[in-house]
């Protein structure tokens, strides 16, 4: 990082050179004119920004453009408005120091000017500088910290309702899915139905066949399900062992009942063969409750309701869907 | 023999200080000619550098002057000048420089 020196009087620059790195600072630039600092700092066109500057040290008064100009460049340049200006001046009117800590200098020094206060001043800007540099990076990995935090959040989020083995919606987003859309539909009026799904003698399949193979009617079953519903806010999660939840929004008795035996079919028509079930495949029961929801009634109403249809559809044999009429 | 005028300045710049008597030894006729042809402006900006400069190598009577010359040229006044002149001639002539 360098140090750049900018005077048109060469006796000025030969001496801040010598002050300067006889008090061990190595990297010094020099430039005799504004116009040539702009050339070597990148501000003039087609030049890419030097980012290797630390600090400059600024005459005030130079022929062509003056310091207090080439001050108020540099500042406004996204690249430089962080890098120090001192201003170097032999004029003591107030006016011009004004106008320099106007347009972004920090400091100034009166020509003629000691060793002493050149070197104490440079050492001040430097290290505030420094600080300054320092902080800026601690916000910039702070930052950094906040979005990646963010990211495994929205991470932690989307697995804390997913079914591992499914890939559907778990139980946890379903209660909280469904109780989101009760409270929509007691706002619109609206009936929401569900329909719970449980794959049948499924203990018998797991005896038969193995916990693996059962693993795989289970994902199996979840996609043939995930894949009969196309409405974005429906909705199919597995709720537990083999039972999966299908929530329809918008949806009656003749809706649910429709969508549910098309699941039926959908599962029956995959041939998996089960040798413990009568009908030699893998079959689905399915029970579908209605209703237009009000405050006074609940979802564990509804499930409990869908769940009753669910045993009556098992009663009646299996691999059929069945309505809660109100009955049981 | 006139007496000597003898300046103290820093060992740290002793390789400046020849090049920067050498530069007043020039400025005296740069002044001589700008004052010839009434170049004020010019006068100031020589006398604003002196004033800059000359404590900063150790020789604070070259910035006093500086400071004269500038305002003596602002305020056009040649014969001041002249004077001054005469004056940086004489202290260049007398000038021992001792580092310590």
């Amino acid at each position: 990082m360098s140090i750049l020196i900018i005077d048109d009087s060469r006796d000025i620059i030969n001496i801040t050179e010598t002050f300067l790195k006889n008090a061990g600072y190595k990297d010094l630039v020099s430039c005799s004119s504004a116009e040539e600092a702009m050339t070597f700092v990148g501000l003039s066109e087609n030049l890419s920004p030097n980012n290797d500057i630390e600090l400059i040290l600024m005459d005030i008064m130079m022929p062509g453009i003056n310091g207090i100009e080439l001050t108020m460049t540099i500042k406004n340049h996204e690249a430089f408005k962080d890098i120090p200006i001192i201003m170097l001046t032999a004029n003591e009117t107030v006016q011009d120091l004004q106008n320099s800590f106007a347009v972004g200098a920090m400091d100034y020094i009166k020509k003629p000017f000691k060793k002493e206060e050149l070197l104490a001043r440079v050492s001040s800007a430097l290290r505030l500088k420094h600080e300054m540099d320092q902080r800026k990076a601690r916000e910039k990995e702070l930052l950094e910290t906040m979005q990646q935090l963010e990211t495994a959040n929205k991470m932690l989020q989307t697995l804390s309702a997913i079914d591992s083995l499914t890939n559907i919606a778990n139980r946890r987003f379903l209660d909280h899915y469904l109780y989101e859309e009760w409270r929509r539909a007691v706002r619109n009026e609206a009936s929401l139905s569900i329909i719970m799904a449980d794959i049948d003698h499924f203990k018998l399949y797991n005896d038969t066949h193995g916990h693996q193979a059962g693993d795989e009617v289970i994902k199996k079953v979840a996609a043939v399900l995930k894949a009969a519903v196309h409405r974005p806010g429906d909705l199919v999660a597995r709720y537990g062992g083999e039972e999966f939840i299908v929530v329809l929004q918008d949806t009656g008795k003749e809706g649910g009942m429709q969508l549910a035996e098309k699941m039926r079919q959908n599962i029956f028509s995959l041939s998996i063969p089960h040798d413990k079930s009568s009908y030699g495949l893998v079959s689905l029961s399915l029970g579908v409750s209605s209703v237009v929801p009000t405050m006074e009634s609940s979802t564990e109403k509804l499930i409990n309701e869908a769940d009753k249809a669910l045993y009556k559809a098992k009663e009646k044999g299996r691999n059929r869907a069945e309505y809660y009429d109100g009955k049981g | 023999m006139p007496e000597k005028i003898i300046v103290k300045v820093d060992p740290d710049i002793a390789d400046l200080v020849p090049g920067y008597i050498d530069n007043r030894h020039r400025d005296i006729g740069l002044l001589s000619e700008a004052l010839a042809k009434n170049d004020y402006d010019g006068l100031r900006k020589i006398g604003h550098d002196l004033k800059g400069s000359g404590s900063g190598y150790g020789f604070d009577k070259i910035t006093e002057m500086g400071r004269t010359l500038e305002s003596a040229a602002k305020s056009g006044d040649g014969t001041e000048i002249k004077k001054l002149i005469d004056e940086l001639t004489d202290y260049l002539d007398r000038l021992e420089i001792v580092y310590e």
